[in-house]
């Protein structure tokens, strides 16, 4: 793995670019995930479509997981509730940083 | 740090987003226009089939070319689910009525992506959109102007085949 810049952390995963290799890495905990641009675009596409609500709901989602296959399901992630929120947030704020999302409440673009 | 993101995509993910909704939008008002269609063509109003027939396409047409715009800005467009079309009409001007509806959702939905993408500074969407705004103006028209010949002719029989005479597929 090539010199990584960090760009956004949450409670529980860190979003780093990487300049020469062109692609970005999502610290995941368990596991580094390397994300191409339109890789990163469908994981913030899978995590949008999540419903939340579902998880709460004993018949639809009893347990309230969510299996998350990611890059053409080369990597195989199981997330609670809380872990997708996160998950959320982490892209939420990097996609503004990375200045191609117009909003985000909590965070100020990088100058 | 380089602009990695920002070089492979030139529109905002909320215009995305937006435009994604869009394309659902077109292509269930695409659907629906067939299953006008086809109620017309069952019951021999064979120019208001024709003009269905039309506006199905005209509508897929809308959607293509949102579709690619999203991906020739780098985007990721979503091929839509469609489903829920409704095939149950009273009459050819309850036909008409819907379709006008249909056209005025279209009109808003197409009015808050402009008003958003103006808001988080993307032009070029909004500048896209502009085609779409006059397009949505005419197609209203278009729907009103026959809506009033039930008005003017009336609900009868022979007013009904009259009126269907008159609705030109352009
Ligand atoms: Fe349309
Ligand atoms: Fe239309």
């Amino acid at each position: 793995m090539s010199p990584m810049e960090r760009i956004h952390s949450t409670q529980y995963y860190t979003f780093f670019q990487s300049d020469k290799e062109r692609c970005f890495y999502i610290d995941l905990g368990q596991k580094v995930v390397r994300l191409s641009f339109c890789q990163l675009l469908a994981l913030r596409q899978r995590i949008w479509s999540i419903n939340i609500e579902n998880h709460f709901d004993e018949d639809i989602n009893p347990h309230g997981l969510e299996i998350l296959a990611l890059c053409n399901r080369e990597h195989l992630f199981v997330l609670n509730t809380l872990e997708v929120l996160d998950l959320k947030e982490l892209l939420t704020g990097a996609f503004f940083l990375l200045d191609i999302a117009a909003q985000t409440p909590s965070l100020s673009p990088r100058v | 740090m380089k602009d990695i993101a920002r070089q492979q995509m030139s529109i905002k993910v909320e215009s995305m987003d937006m435009l994604n909704a869009q394309i659902q939008m077109e292509g269930k008002a695409s659907a629906s226009y067939l299953a006008m269609a086809s109620w017309c063509d069952q019951r021999g109003y064979n120019q208001s089939a024709s003009f269905m027939y039309q506006q199905a396409a005209e509508e897929r047409e809308h959607m293509m070319k949102i579709f690619k715009f999203v991906n020739d800005c780098g985007g990721s467009a979503l091929s839509p689910e469609i489903g829920n079309i409704n095939h149950d009409f009273t009459s050819l001007e309850e036909v008409f009525e819907t379709a006008l509806s249909q056209e005025i959702e279209v009109t808003k939905s197409i009015n808050r992506i402009v008003a958003g993408a103006k808001k988080n500074s993307d032009f070029g969407v909004e500048n896209f959109l502009q085609w779409f705004i006059t397009e949505q103006l005419e197609e209203e028209k278009t729907m009103r102007d026959i809506l009033d010949l039930f008005e003017i002719m009336g609900r009868d029989g022979i007013a009904l085949k009259l009126i269907d005479e008159r609705i030109k597929a352009e």
